[in-house]
């Protein structure tokens, strides 16, 4: 069940808004639930936000795959069309084919990764919810997605770690 | 924002210094296992059974081709002893704090470097003047070498002067490592490591003055120590196995024969590593983030071997000349071609697919596992190449001058006299090593305490970090 | 190394997007000054099209010269980008922050440059379509994969790829932050090009994972593109000095050099001429410095390795060739300028630490390094190709065109005008990264004393 409301509490400090992030857990807001945004990168956990899993390992195999074959079928299909002996070199020539395949491997390797990070990172998602200019700009956005009837209990936790403004959408 | 006040302190697990002072350099240490004991006893009995072998090598001596397996085991042992001390200087100079645990192990490859100075003196009887051909050809006749009209013992002169140079500069950087270890153990040890230690460690105490110049001797030889392998690595590779083979001109192979020592050496510091945690009682230093560090380093290092070997195989493929073919079949697919495959598979696809997986990498088991493998591989490396290098005496002399290898070679295969080098001579350079360990401890005592000093675990707000001192 | 600054992120946004909310006074005047000079480029390329190759100096036997001398150039600034960044990151070199996203573009433009050459050398560069696609099944006509010339645009196309998307996903944050501080049609252009970041920790881990994983990859690559670009040459046994097993890292390398040091030249000018002092520290500059003396001792090395094996043969051509490179007129001389700007000046000045941090300096010798690098590309492929080979009926010098030297000039006035149209809609110093430093560097004290140090997270 998709959740129809999301709040945004702003917060000035990282402290106020690992608050934030403690007063929702004690409030009993599901992991997941609530998110914490920010303009700058902090190191793993320090706002005792639930670690995500990612499964972006996967697709560089995934592409890699698709590329060697597609060199595969490039190269050992072209010097078979037009089986032409050049150098001396035998019409399948081994090594220089592996050059090709190694490119477009990692063609492959490369395309597929930025298409996992794009998609594992939940994106392109042009619908932004609750959200504020200011977290560009060093302030912290606690987002909580929620159902209707909690709007209001996630206002007032948000509120009591000390939120600067509230925001809902 | 400042960072700091978002940081608090957290809880320490690692040794203190007085816990790790009592297991480096006090009673802790003294103690050596029965079962290291008899290691090393066997080692020495190997050591002699080399040393044997050398004898009955020279007697048993019917050309130049009988020395091959033995410049194979020397090549091999340089690959590996030389490549090491890399590890200790390398992320240093990067300010690599995890190198630390590891940097004597290191290190003290440089102590099995001084043994292989002494072996290359057979080897050097055995290397032909540069005017091997002159009593046949003519006085102006000189076989290919990098030495153009040098004197004719040229190629024996350098490489005997920068093996030495390498060992002794090696062997001045670990000592110079080891310094405030040494002052540790006379002041907390006993007996003749205390009488020993305090003779080495001239008056270590430990003053500004005093860091600042170990810190100044261990920058300079340490870029010393890397140009010295450089120049060896480059004139053995070309003294020993490519100016022996007429036509194999091959002007990438010394680099080749660098990036195959760094990957020994990488992985001689992880078996070392796993070695002093299984027998030495250091696992509260060396741990999975050691074996992690490494096992990256040694994986970039087994795609470049790939990376060397195919930047020379490709161009050989592609010329066709007579002399190109004839190299690609002597190294590659001639005499030596299942060896080659073997290689292929131990030096570079296998520890590649192993060490991949991050998994593997950030395992205690894992890195060790794709060094045995490759040093195993590497071994056999060195001895398709100067096997098959010392094997190539031309036949027929006038090609030997120009660029052709007259009749390829047969497959040599090593006597019972080879197999005494080849298992003797690495147990005496390894047995060198465990003997200097005697006194040393094979963790760096003062790195560890520096270590803790400029890190420490913390948490940043509500996460756990490490935060770590960059000193300039 | 104590020269961190404390800077807040509304001043670093202020400030690094200094060139991307405004618009600085030079700014259009110069791009119009270069555009001046690319629309001649393009002229000329047009009455190339038109008259034939014959306007050029090549003729029989020297059909590669100044065109492929400068692909070869900017194959290998386009070194700079992937070295610079995923190297850095990977051994998560803290200084490397400011640099990472200028070093990213100069890699593309200067990709997208070095195509344009064997382009426009084919003479009919609508026919390359055919040399490289399997395009012609009416005739039956495939392209040869045994041909070097045909690695080339694979290898140059994945480079080209790759980085753009490396260069694209790294840009994401900061499309976010132009998002919040434009309206119209730009807040349009960037909520689209951001897609929707949010900067929650999920984007963030994978943008932190992303920078490492696509770092790994692109570096394979990186070192195979100046590889192939090495054995268009290596490969072709009947030219002197060609066939030589060591081009291939040596080629590597010594774009390395060009290339870091071109993100030098760069990174200076950035500093002039948007008054970066707070980011572009002369600190940067000290460590590029110290990675270049690195770098440029080992492309010594293999500069040595090649040249002690052109006479290895003993073999009485080769010999030739290498006398007459380094000893003949006019080779002489451009050999010794060569090693003059390409090693000798700049790596003993770079050993001092005044000029290490001195941003004047180091501007000037990271040109040096590049006219040297490219006299150095010019020496192995022009006398080699000049001296008398088998099957060559006829051997005669080469002589530059002026044409030539225009089309230089214009490759010049490109890159420079793409990267200045580049920083009207992009930050040139990626924002996120420098709040990120700013989070994970703090001091730390020890008895009297404070050291810089860095936050490292855990597994």
């Amino acid at each position: 069940m998709a959740a129809s409301n999301s709040v945004l509490g702003l917060y000035d400090t990282p402290d106020a808004g690992a608050n934030a992030m403690d007063g929702l857990k004690s409030a009993g807001f599901a992991l997941g639930t609530f998110d914490v945004l920010t303009g700058t990168p902090y190191p793993e956990g320090a706002f005792g936000e639930h670690v995500p899993q990612h499964r972006l390992f996967r697709f560089p195999f995934f592409g890699a795959m698709v590329g060697i074959t597609l060199a595969i079928l490039f190269t050992a299909g072209t010097q078979l069309a037009y089986p032409v002996v050049t150098g001396g070199k035998p019409i399948l020539a081994v090594f220089a084919m592996l050059i090709i395949a190694y490119e477009l491997t990692m063609l492959g390797a490369v395309i597929a990764t930025v298409v996992g990070i794009i998609f594992e990172s939940r994106l392109p998602n042009l619908n932004l919810g609750a959200y504020d200019a200011r977290i560009t700009e060093g302030y912290i956005g606690i987002v909580v997605e929620c159902e209707d009837d909690k709007v209001e209990e996630a206002r007032g936790v948000l509120q009591t770690a000390g939120a600067l403004e509230i925001k809902t959408a | 924002m400042v960072t700091s006040s978002l940081i608090t302190d957290a809880v320490d697990e690692r040794p203190s210094n007085i816990e790790a002072t009592a297991t480096l350099a006090g009673e802790g240490r003294t103690a050596v296992s029965s079962g290291l004991k008899l290691f090393m006893w066997i080692l020495a009995a190997l050591s002699v059974i080399g040393i044997v072998g050398i004898v009955f090598r020279f007697i048993n001596d019917d050309g130049r081709q009988d020395w091959g397996y033995y410049a194979a085991t020397v090549g091999w042992m340089l690959t590996i002893f030389g490549g090491a001390p890399m590890v200790a200087i390398a992320p240093a100079l990067a300010k690599a704090n995890w190198v630390r645990p590891v940097a004597r192990i290191a290190s003290l490859g440089a102590v099995a470097t001084s043994v292989l100075a002494l072996l290359l003196i057979p080897l050097l009887f055995k290397l032909p003047a540069l005017t091997e051909f002159s009593e046949v050809l003519g006085d102006d006749v000189r076989r290919r070498s990098i030495w153009f009209d040098s004197p004719d013992y040229a190629p024996h002169f350098w490489n005997a002067l920068s093996l030495a140079t390498l060992a002794l500069v090696g062997m001045f950087m670990a000592y110079v490592m080891a310094i405030p270890d040494l002052a540790a153990i006379r002041d907390h040890g006993s007996g003749w490591k205390q009488r020993w230690a305090k003779k080495l460690a001239r008056g270590f105490h430990g003053r500004p003055q005093q860091w600042e110049w170990l810190k100044m001797r261990i920058g300079i030889t340490g870029a010393l120590y890397f140009a010295t392998l450089m120049f060896v690595n480059f004139l053995f590779s070309l003294d020993f196995a490519v100016s022996m083979v007429p036509g194999w001109k091959d002007s990438v192979f010394p680099f080749y024969h660098v990036i195959t020592s760094f990957q020994a050496g990488l992985a001689f510091v992880i078996l070392g590593a796993w070695a002093s945690r299984r027998w030495g009682g250091t696992e509260k230093f060396i741990g999975q983030e050691q074996m992690w560090s490494l096992g990256k380093f040694m994986l970039a290092t087994t795609l470049l071997w790939f990376y060397f070997f195919y930047s020379s195989f490709i161009v050989f493929w592609y010329g066709r000349s007579e002399s190109d073919t004839a190299t690609i079949k002597l190294l590659v697919s001639g005499p030596y071609i299942y060896l080659f495959w073997t290689v292929f598979f131990l030096v570079f696809i296998i520890p590649w697919w192993v060490m991949i997986w991050n998994k593997v990498r950030d395992s205690l088991w894992g890195p060790p596992i794709a060094a045995v493998i490759i040093l195993f591989g590497l071994f056999l490396d060195r001895i398709r190449i100067y096997v098959a290098s010392w094997s190539a005496v031309p036949d027929d002399l006038e090609l030997a001058t120009t660029s052709i290898l007259g009749d390829m070679p047969e497959t040599m295969w090593p006597d019972i006299f080879d197999i005494f080098i080849m298992v003797g001579l690495p147990a005496l350079g390894l047995l060198s090593i465990l003997l200097v360990t005697r006194l040393v401890p094979v963790v760096s005592l003062w790195e560890m305490q520096q270590s803790r000093l400029i890190s420490k675990p913390i948490r940043f707000l509500r996460g756990h970090a490490l935060l770590v001192g960059k000193p300039d | 190394m104590q020269q961190r600054r404390i800077l807040d992120e509304v001043a670093i946004n202020h400030e690094l997007l200094r060139g991307n909310l405004a618009t600085p006074k030079w700014w259009l005047p110069t791009v119009l000054g270069l555009l001046v000079v690319v629309l001649f480029g393009f002229t000329l390329m047009g009455i190339m099209f038109n008259k034939g190759l014959g306007v050029t100096g090549l003729n029989r036997p020297v059909y590669w010269g100044l065109f492929i001398t400068t692909f070869v150039f900017w194959v290998g600034i386009s070194h700079a980008g992937i070295m610079i960044s995923a190297i850095l990151r990977l051994t998560q070199a803290e200084w490397r922050r400011p640099v990472t996203r200028a070093a990213e573009l100069l890699t593309v433009f200067s990709l997208l440059t070095a195509l344009f050459f064997p382009l426009i050398h084919a003479g009919r560069p609508w026919r390359i379509f055919y040399w490289i696609t399997p395009f012609d099944f009416a005739r039956g006509i495939f392209p040869n994969a045994r041909s070097p010339l045909v690695w080339d645009p694979f290898a140059i196309g994945t480079y080209l790829t790759g980085s753009t998307l490396f260069l694209y996903v790294a840009l994401l944050p900061d499309l976010g932050v132009l998002r919040d501080r434009t309206t119209g049609w730009k807040h349009s252009f960037y909520t689209v090009a951001s897609l929707g970041w949010r900067g929650n920790p999920r984007q963030w881990r994978l943008q932190t994972v992303a920078g490492i994983l696509l770092s790994a990859l692109m570096l394979p690559i990186f070192v195979s593109v100046h590889s192939i670009v090495s054995w268009d040459f290596a490969v072709t046994p009947s030219v002197e000095g060609w066939h030589s097993t060591v081009f291939a890292p040596y080629f590597v390398v010594g774009a390395v050099h060009s290339g870091v040091s071109a993100v030098v030249t760069m990174m200076a000018v950035m500093r002039w001429l948007w008054g970066w002092d707070n980011y572009i520290r002369p600190e940067h500059f000290d460590a590029l410095a110290r990675l270049l003396i690195v770098v440029a001792c080992a492309w010594l090395g293999f500069t040595f390795a090649e040249l002690i094996f052109g006479v290895y043969s003993l073999e009485a051509p080769e010999r030739a060739l290498r006398e007459m490179q380094m000893f003949q007129w006019p080779w002489n001389l451009l050999f010794i300028i060569f090693f003059l700007t390409a090693f000798a000046i700049p790596v003993p000045l770079w050993f001092f630490k005044r000029v290490r941090n001195n941003i004047a300096m180091m501007f000037w010798t990271s040109i040096l390094v590049n006219i040297g690098m490219w006299l150095e590309r010019f020496l192995i492929i022009v006398p080699g190709l000049s001296r008398k080979q088998p099957f060559v009926f006829t051997w005669d010098s080469y002589q530059v065109s002026p044409l030539e030297w225009g089309l230089l000039l214009w490759s010049f006035a490109w890159v420079m005008m793409l990267m200045l149209l580049f920083s009207k809609f992009f930050p040139l110093i990626p924002l996120f990264e420098t709040k990120e430093s700013q989070v994970f560097t703090t001091d730390v004290k020890i008895g009297r004393v404070n050291m810089p140090a860095v936050i490292r997270e855990l597994d």
